[in-house]
């Protein structure tokens, strides 16, 4: 342990001292020998360097947000272009993202499209009208989020399909290996979560869940690999978590018991709790919001979080390379042990987070398929239970 | 505040991203991987409890196997005391046997006998007779004055039948 402990300090400190040795009069060329972890940020702080312009918050919300293209590995002045599919005033335009880039104006047609870099569209796609007024077309781009969606799904597609297929060829042989590692991922989702939650309706909300488990799980995780195809904050960005928490809204809603809408409309509370002025019944329905809500925040609060942490980090090495060499190796040192540490929580936490949301879904969906059969004990000790309710 | 707002397009490719993963994964995807776990579980579940009643049967079997041995001991016991029985019997009936038969043969051997000395009593009468015969006419012919002599010559003569024998 204290050997593989040395082995890496001592690499560390390689990885620190090596660019001291390269460094004429910049600092920048020092992430040159950084963590891939760095390097997306270390050429957008080389970049801004180079201009004089060291801004941490912008790289940091760059990061976070979605572009139109997406980095290519160890450059930041090159980004691998991406289709741009608007719907305009005018109709469909679609071209590719490298023609608006670095603000540059692209007429197609009679529509003048560019990225404004300042004001309120800063970093969308608006189309210009002739009288100068900019306005937001339709936009379906295919942006790096959007390309980060898609490799996500053929990751999950890939790691879900061939155990399915070995098991309507093989019948009972276990699988091996990788796939059998992913079974026991998906056993213990399937049988220790969802079984353990849904008991019989197990099956009818299983494949939606265990979709969202990996679509999550794979989605964590590319964010955490740097360089292309990963490094795309798909789980931090909430139109993604609340797409995910609507679809667990209406499966909850659509297939909800008809004790489960009574307990919503009608819950079993003292009269006056309820009528004239339904009070209960609003608290309920309000609930109804609250969850979707707290799911969508929560995950993309905590991907983000992952996020901007390892990237401060990161940045915290910048942010000394102006005060001399003996603080920048400092830097350098204590930044990238903990950089390592949160990567590898970040690694955890992508797991987390990604069980955390799909037991939240199973529990939603299976507080809404309870049965009557509760309300008969609930009628025997009707006070008591009132007033738990009414507690609640 | 962007990270807040939640962009149209990418909510849109999201949805439709998902529906496809999700519709495909529904069909193709996750059935047969949750079959596969029902059915091993249960297999499983089954195997410990046919283990379970196998194991059972087993120790009947074997209680059943130690009864059934138990028991041929018991008779094979029964049956040497039987024989040993029936030896000591037949030991006895040959012995019983044997002895009549020795009594038949010595009865018989006895009534030989006695006829043999009957005869033999018979023969030596008539013998003795003769000789009396003998002896009295030679008496009679020597005279018959003297008694003494008389007497000797008697002795005489049967010492002489005496010595003949």
């Amino acid at each position: 342990m204290m050997k593989r402990l040395s082995t890496i300090f001592a690499s560390l400190f390689i990885a620190a001292v090596a660019p001291l040795a390269m460094m004429a009069d910049d600092a920048a060329p020092a992430a040159t020998a950084d963590t891939e972890v760095a390097v997306e940020n270390t050429a957008a702080a080389e970049h801004h360097e180079a201009e004089e312009d060291f801004k941490p918050k912008d790289i940091i919300f760059e990061h976070l947000g979605d572009g139109y293209g997406w980095e290519v590995p160890f450059n930041h002045h090159k980004r691998i272009p991406l289709p741009i599919i608007v719907w305009a005033s005018d109709g469909l335009h679609v071209f590719s993202s490298s023609r608006v880039a670095h603000g540059a104006t692209y007429r197609d047609g009679d529509i003048e499209f560019k990225i404004p870099q300042e004001g309120d569209y800063k970093g969308k796609l608006v189309e210009i009208k002739p009288d100068g007024s900019v306005e937001k077309p339709l936009d379906f781009s295919i942006t790096k989020n959007v390309l980060a969606i898609f490799f996500t799904v053929i990751i999950v597609i890939l790691c879900v399909m061939p155990l399915g297929k070995w098991y309507r060829q093989k019948g009972y042989v276990a699988a091996r290996g990788f796939k059998g590692a992913l079974e026991a991922l998906y056993e213990f989702i399937y049988v220790s979560l969802i079984k353990a939650t849904l008991k019989e309706q197990a099956r009818r909300f299983a494949p939606y869940l265990l979709t969202v488990f990996m679509f999550i799980f794979v989605a964590n995780l590319m964010g955490l690999v740097v360089v292309f195809p990963g490094g795309a904050n798909l789980t931090g960005n909430i139109a993604i978590t609340l797409v995910l928490a609507l679809i667990t809204f209406f499966i909850t809603n659509i297939f909800g018991t008809k004790h489960y809408w009574k307990e919503i409309l009608w819950p079993d509370v003292p009269l006056w709790l309820k009528f004239p002025l339904p009070i209960m019944p609003v608290i309920e329905i309000f609930g109804m919001f609250t969850k979707p809500a707290a799911l969508t925040v929560r995950l993309f609060a905590n991907m983000m979080g992952g996020h901007i942490i390892v990237i401060s980090l990161t940045l915290i090495i910048f942010i000394f390379a102006k005060m001399g060499v003996a603080a920048l190796s400092g830097a350098t040192v204590v930044s990238m042990i903990f950089q390592i540490f949160m990567l590898l929580i970040d690694v955890l936490v992508s797991f987390i987070q990604a069980y955390v949301f799909t037991m939240l879904s199973t529990i939603f969906i299976s507080l809404a398929q309870e049965h009557g059969h509760e309300e008969h004990e609930k009628h025997k000790e009707a006070a008591p239970a009132a007033l738990s309710e009414t507690a609640k | 505040m962007e990270l807040f707002t939640p962009d149209f397009g990418l909510v849109f490719w999201m949805f439709v991203a998902f529906a496809i993963l999700f519709l495909l994964l529904w069909k193709k995807g996750w059935p047969a991987i949750m079959d596969m776990i029902d059915k091993r579980a249960d297999l499983i579940d089954k195997g410990v409890e046919y283990a379970q009643q196998a194991k059972d049967q087993l120790d009947k079997a074997q209680q059943s196997a130690e009864q059934i041995i138990a028991d041929a001991r018991h008779r094979q016991a029964d049956i040497l005391r039987e024989a040993d029985h029936m030896k000591d019997q037949i030991v006895e009936q040959a012995r019983q046997e044997a002895r009549t038969a020795a009594q038949k043969e010595i009865e018989s051997a006895r009534i030989a006998i006695a006829q043999e000395r009957k005869e033999a009593e018979k023969q030596f009468r008539d013998q003795v007779s003769l000789f009396a015969l003998d002896i009295a006419s030679k008496v009679t012919r020597k005279d018959l004055s003297n008694d003494s002599a008389q007497s000797q010559l008697v002795t005489n003569l049967l010492d002489e039948i005496e010595n003949k024998n």
